[in-house]
Parts: C-alpha cells; structure tokens; sequence
C-alpha cells in the first residue's frame, strides 16, 4: 500500500474515533431538558396535559453535539421568550450570546438544512436523491436519444434532435412548471392523487415525482449531446473492424463502441451532475424542502444571515464527495489506456 | 469436397465517390487455396476495392460470388438482388479482414479481442472459444500475452492479435489492407511471418501489400492496379521481371528505385 493510503486511513480512524467519543460524552436529552429556567419548566409542567401549547421545545441531535430550544408565545414579564442551550462533550452551554450562540445557530440550521428528523423529502436527503435519480434516468434516456441523432434514419433522428433542441432551448423552471401544473390541469388528475399517503406525505411524493420527470427529461437532453459526442469521438475503424467480425450494430455499440466512450463520458457528466445539483434548487417553486428552500425560510422568518454558511457548505460537502466518486470511476474504466 | 470453382469472384464491380471513378468494373476470381497480392501506387483503389469485398464500402455497381453463391448484387447504387439475411451473414463470416492501424478493441484484453466475436456472433461457448482464442494466440506468438491490453503491445505484436482475432471466426478467406504499412521497419517481419505460415497452411489470401518481397516470395498471382483497373495481372516472376504493361514497368521502376 502506498505510503498516502496509508496515512489517509489513519487519518480517517482516528476522525472516527474523535467522533465517536464526543459522541458517547454528549449529554443526553433528558440533561438537556432539565436545563431550562424554572418559569419554562413550570409552564411546561402546566400545560403538559392540555392540547394548546404555548410553549414549543426543540431537541436537535446533531453528531456529536446537541442543541434545545425553548420558545414561549406568551411574552415574560422579562420579555425573555426564548432559551437555548448547546450539550457539548459533556457539559451543557447557555447560547444566549457569543460564540456559542453562534455554534447553536450553526447546529440548528444544518440539523434542518439535512432533513434530520424528516422524511426523505426534505433537505439535502431531497437533493442528493433527486440529483442522483436524474442524472440516472437521465443518463439512461440520453444513450437511446444520442443514438438516435446520429441514427442513419432521418425521421428518427430529427425527432431527437427536436427533443434535444427543445429542452436545452427552454427554461428548465417553466418544464417544471408544464409537468407540476400544466399536465394534471390538462389530464385532470392531481399529482399528490397518485400516492394513498397522509396528505402532507402525498403532496411531498407527489411534487418529487413531478421534479424527477421534469428533470430527467432535461438532463437526457444535455446527456444526450454528451453522449453523442463521446460515441461520435470513437475511431471509425472500431466499428469497422467490429462489422468485420460479423457483429451486429447492437452488438458492436454494446459491446464496442459505448463500453469505449463511456470513459469519456464521465468527466462532462460530473459537470452536468454538478448544475443539476444546484438546479435542484428549483424544486422551490412547486412547494419542495430543499437545502436553498429551508436556508431562505429561515432567513426571512428568522432574520438570520448565517443561515447561509451551512447551506453553502453542505453544497460543498455533497460537490466534493461526489466529484471524488466520478474520479475514482474515470480512474477504474481507464485501466486499459 | 469443394462444390464450387471460385471461392471468390467479382464481375464488373464499379465505386464512385461522388463524380470520381475509383473502381472501373472489376473482374477478379480466386479460386481456394491462392494467394493474390495486389500492388499499385497509392490512389489506385487497391484498398477501396478490398473494402468493397468486405462491404466496408457500398460498391456503385456489381456482383460478387463467394463459393459461387451471390453476395451483393448492386446497379446504380441500389441493391437489385435481395439475399436472405441469414445466408448473407453466413457468406460475409466466410471472410475476415485485418486493417492497415490493426483497430484491435483497446477496452479488451488480448484474449477477449480474440474471443469476442465468436463468443457473440458464433455463440460458441466461453470455455470452448477460450480454449481456441489460447491455440490461435499460441500461432502468432502471443500466447505469453493474453491478459495485457493492447495498449500494452508493441505494433507487430498488435497486427498479430488482430490476425488471430480474424481467424477465431474460421474465415476460409482472409482479407489484408496494408497490414503491414503502419508498422516500424523492424516489425514488420514478425507480421509477415505470420501470414508466410498461414499461406502455406493453405489459407485463401488477398493481400493490399507494398511488400514487394513478400509478394515475390509468397504470392500465386500478383495483380497490379493503377486509376481504378487491373492494370496486370500474372504470376509473381511474371509482373517482376518481365511486366508487359507501361504502368507495371513505371511503378516496379519507382519502388525500386526508393528501395
């Protein structure tokens, strides 16, 4: 093994380890709860058996921190509507101000921004998965549209090339928007009515599904001229040579011609995975909870700026993870050069 | 056990790239067993009219036999004769080509170039076709080297991968468009070796060739093509020391003069 490996997984165990007893220190929500002022606690107590409640207590476990809230409707006498406090390493903070009203802040948001404690339809568990759907069945759809371009057929190969030419030619907003709004108006049906969940529930699954549509339909578009050109890149003689051996055009581009271009693929489609990523951030417009989603709720009904540090470092966080990952396939399909 | 006269046969076949005449109806029979060189300068359509026999190009017009069974009857650029697909595919798997650049499958190892074809096409059995592929590639020399990539081979090395792959499919013709014309002067023994071997074994060879010694040495007939025609056409004593045509005497005078 190389020496780098080597001190890459030393590093890693060490970070896990790190980890892992910070962890085990934490202290336990029931410390957490008992840490609020003896006014919270007796309203609390007070309204424990009643179905209105005034007082709202937030409990996020974040890794090896934790973080509670808790937030009155009915103002003090003091004015003092709201405590929070940071567990760290075994002992609980007051993040009234300073520094760890910051860290509170920070481990808040990203406990938010994530989709912790949500279903997979929010946060970045929403944007990982319907990034890596679309690019997916984007990617597949795009092998037959790119075929099809350069089919010898011209009815064929018009029709992809107008499909091409129309989904990189229009706004990607207003294609959700024709696949969220426009088709059930036109087919009368609902898309939240495709799905026997809670309404909530339906409506999340729903807009999804809609999304994926709407986005693998444009992503096959962008693949699609990927695609192609990595095919069209191929030396001629390849294929020749393939017609030769007595191998069928099927044959000759599943077992030829794309297993080659396929390498050359990978780099443009990490780009286009990349936009797609951030494009994702659409999903706002047909009531989705993405990472852009959450960070501009909060902004606007928290008047909090730092909601932004998080966002845009979990987007760095995801970029890199899996432009890492599309390195390490580039580097395994190029065994043979 | 043969049934048939010629094992390929060709009558008045004809190409046009646009308003340029490559091949002016050409006639040529081969009969099993012979080894024809073509030579000629550069421009003649040696290589296009060997392309043609493989239908790498569509030929404006013409028939061709392979065992005097029609392959590809075309006039005007239009097929007029239908073949069943079936008999075609058997009479195109009949021949097998190898290339000037080699265009071996560079995502492939050695042993799955060569395995490749009949696996899919022959659907012979992975194990029986590994068996065969290891036996061709211990032919050409090649059997230490059955798991690199090509990638990995020198240039001689390469065409003589591509030769076995060729001969996996059991070709009863093999066809060679400049074989050795890509490949560094020391390499290109190697490759003639090889197919010296495979014609003795009894093999029926067309070869595209500026090998001027090879041809000497290993051809039955040796045919001369100059602006789209067979300008001469003999034995191999006859074209070289004794050329009856003023095309043949211009271009054996400026080869050996070069050499």
């Amino acid at each position: 093994m190389e020496k780098k490996t080597k001190a890459a997984i030393i590093a890693i165990v060490l970070i896990v380890i790190a980890w892992a007893a910070l962890a085990a220190a934490k202290p336990s929500k029931e410390v957490m709860m008992s840490k609020c002022s003896p006014e919270i606690q007796k309203q609390i107590e007070a309204e424990k058996n009643s179905t209105r409640k005034r007082i709202t207590v937030t409990y996020n476990s974040l890794g090896f921190i934790n973080y509670c809230a808790f937030s009155s409707s009915s103002k003090n006498a003091d004015g003092a509507s709201k405590e929070v406090y940071v567990g760290f390493a075994g002992k609980v903070y007051s993040a009234k101000e300073g520094p760890a009203k910051f860290v509170s802040q920070m481990v808040n948001y990203t406990y938010r921004m994530l989709g912790c404690g949500e279903n997979v339809f929010h946060g970045a568990k929403l944007t990982i998965l319907l990034t890596t759907l679309t690019v997916l069945i984007g990617f597949i759809l795009s092998i037959f549209l790119a075929l099809g371009k350069i089919s010898k057929n011209v009815i064929i190969s018009k029709l992809c090339g107008a499909y091409i030419f129309f989904f990189r030619g229009t706004p990607l907003l207003i294609q959700l928007f024709v696949v969220y709004f426009a088709i059930p108006g036109v087919f009368g049906f609902a898309w939240k009515d495709l799905f026997s969940a809670p309404d909530t529930e339906a409506v999340y699954m729903g807009a999804f599904v809609a999304a994926l549509i709407a986005f693998s339909l444009n992503s096959a578009a962008y693949c699609a001229e990927i695609v192609r050109a990595a095919i069209q890149s191929i030396d001629k003689g390849q294929n020749e040579a393939a017609r030769a051996l007595g191998l069928t055009y099927g044959q000759t581009m599943r077992k030829v011609i794309i297993p080659q271009s396929v390498r050359r693929m990978i780099p443009p489609i990490c780009n286009e995975f990349i936009m797609i990523l951030k494009d994702a951030s659409l999903v706002f417009a047909i009531s989705l909870m993405d990472i852009t989603t959450i960070s501009k709720n909060i902004m606007t009904n928290e008047l909090s700026y730092m909601v932004f540090i998080p966002a845009l470092i979990i987007y760095l966080i995801i970029t890199a993870f899996f432009t890492f990952i599309f390195n390490k396939i580039e580097k395994k399909l190029s065994v043979y050069e | 056990m043969k049934d048939y006269e010629y094992i390929i046969k060709t009558e008045g076949v004809s190409k046009h790239f646009g308003k340029l005449e490559v091949l002016k109806n050409i006639d040529l029979s081969v009969k099993k067993g012979e080894v024809v060189c073509i030579i000629g300068p550069s421009g003649a359509g040696k290589s296009t009219f060997l392309r043609s026999l493989n239908q790498l190009e569509k030929i404006t017009s013409g028939k061709i036999y392979i065992k005097d069974e029609l392959l590809l009857h075309r006039e005007h650029d239009k097929t007029v004769e239908k073949i069943s697909p079936d008999r075609h595919k058997a009479l195109m798997l009949e021949m097998g080509m190898v290339f000037q650049r080699f265009n071996l499958f560079p995502h492939l190892t050695v042993l799955e170039n060569v395995m490749l074809a009949p696996v899919n096409v022959k659907k012979v059995p992975a194990e029986q076709a590994k068996k065969e592929a290891e036996e061709l590639l211990d032919k050409v020399g090649l059997l230490s080297k059955v798991d690199e990539y090509p990638s990995k081979l020198s240039g001689g090395q390469q065409q003589r991968v591509a030769i076995a792959r060729a001969l996996a499919m059991k070709p009863e013709i093999m066809l060679f468009d400049e074989p050795t014309s890509a490949l560094d002067p020391e390499l290109v023994g190697e490759v003639l070796q090889v197919m010296k071997d495979l014609a003795n074994g009894g093999m029926t060879m067309i070869v595209v060739t500026h090998e001027m010694g090879f041809a000497r040495e290993v051809a039955d007939r040796v045919l001369l093509m100059a602006d789209g025609i067979i300008a001469e056409q003999g034995s191999p004593d006859q074209i070289f020391d004794n050329p009856q045509n003023d095309r043949t005497k211009s271009f054996l005078k400026s080869v050996l003069n070069a050499n």
